[in-house]
């Protein structure tokens, strides 16, 4: 007896519910649109300085909110949005760069030329410059990966080292130390790049 | 936080491998990035609510959003499950134990064999057949031998007479 009136109570609150979970749904999308206007122009800047290419950058924020969208309802348990984001594209990067082949330099060198600022340059001091360029990420490749992927992510302003620490799930005082070890790194092969030529 | 600190040796000026990093992480987004990307989330879920429609009927619809009938199905489940496992109990009786021991019915005085056909059974069949018990003694204490016949039987110093063999038939 009791059982049947805890059903209706029951289904008369799922009667009510029905509406505030569409509700919640529509919340939901409309704070995923945000999310998407406010953090895509930053993720896709991370995924090109690993990618170097800009379909591929695209692909990759493109696969991050999709990862998002299934993960919708942890949405509000994230405490640093733009950190969870930057995680999901940093591993979304790091696995495609894995996977795919050896990038040659000239790609590098052609697409820098495209996407960099003319900023009053001829062509062929843009040529240069993208090539320079080019050169200093082959050597930034070369460096050890957790030294590289500090140094790779220090570059942006937005990103402290707290944030950092998080992004790639290790210590502030591992971050720092990993880019001491980079930039020493970096100038001996710079040096030994200069006396070379 | 990220840029050189002059404790930091590794680092006296922004090296030109930061510079690179730096300018790469200013580069401006392509046009319209943030639309595409919007564009993309729409027609995947727009995908993604017509496959859920498709590979499931309306009923079934109907069903996973009700509670109500879900919990209806689930109390006709243990209906059918308990009154299954009492027909089973109401059919598996255990074997009630008899109120008296029945004995089974005495076969005959020949305990139990046939004659075979035969003519004459000997005697011995029967058992030895004693014989009254001897006249005791005189001076016997009579109350003595009342008592002890009612107590024990009385045991005489005289073997019991038994019946004389029969002779062996044919």
């Amino acid at each position: 007896m009791s059982a049947s009136l805890t059903l209706v109570p029951t289904w008369m609150e799922n009667a009510k519910s029905a509406v505030p979970d569409e509700t919640r749904q529509h919340a939901k999308e409309e704070m995923l649109a945000a999310l998407v206007e406010q953090y895509a122009p930053a993720l896709y800047r991370v995924a090109f300085s690993v990618l170097r290419n800009a379909a591929d950058a695209e692909d990759a924020v493109q696969e991050t909110f999709l990862r998002v969208l299934r993960h919708r309802d942890d949405l509000d348990e994230v405490r640093d949005q733009r950190v969870w984001l930057v995680r999901i594209v940093w591993n979304i990067v790091l696995d495609r760069k894995r996977r795919a082949k050896t990038r040659p330099e000239t790609d590098d060198v052609s697409e820098l030329v495209r996407v960099l600022p003319a900023t009053g340059l001829g062509a062929d001091d843009r040529a240069a410059a993208a090539q320079h360029h080019a050169h200093i990420l082959a050597l930034v490749d070369q460096l050890p990966p957790k030294e590289r992927e500090v140094l790779m992510l220090s570059a942006f302003e937005e990103l402290s080292s707290v944030e950092i620490a998080a992004v790639l799930g290790i210590t502030e005082s591992s971050v720092r130390s990993r880019l001491f070890r980079a930039r020493n790194l970096m100038a001996e092969r710079m040096d030994r790049r200069r006396s070379r030529s | 936080m990220n840029s050189p600190t002059k404790n930091d040796p590794g680092s006296a000026a922004i090296s030109p491998a930061e510079e690179t990093l730096r300018l790469i992480a200013r580069l401006p987004v392509p046009e319209a990035l943030v639309s595409r990307v919007q564009a993309g989330l729409r027609a995947r879920q727009m995908q993604a609510a017509e496959q859920s429609r498709w590979s499931r009927p309306w009923w079934l619809h109907r069903w996973i959003d009700s509670t109500a009938l879900r919990a209806a199905a689930a109390a006709i489940i243990v209906a059918i499950v308990a009154g299954g496992g009492w027909q089973i109990y109401s059919h598996v009786q255990p074997a009630q134990e008899p109120e008296a021991v029945t004995v089974p019915a005495r076969v005959g005085n020949g305990g139990g064999f046939s004659s075979a056909g035969a003519m004459r059974t000997p005697d011995t069949l029967k058992g030895p057949v004693l014989t009254k018990a001897s006249v005791p003694d005189a001076g016997t204490d009579h109350s003595a031998a009342a008592s002890h016949k009612t107590a024990r039987p009385h045991k005489s110093r005289k073997t019991p007479k038994l019946a004389p063999p029969a002779p062996p038939s044919r």
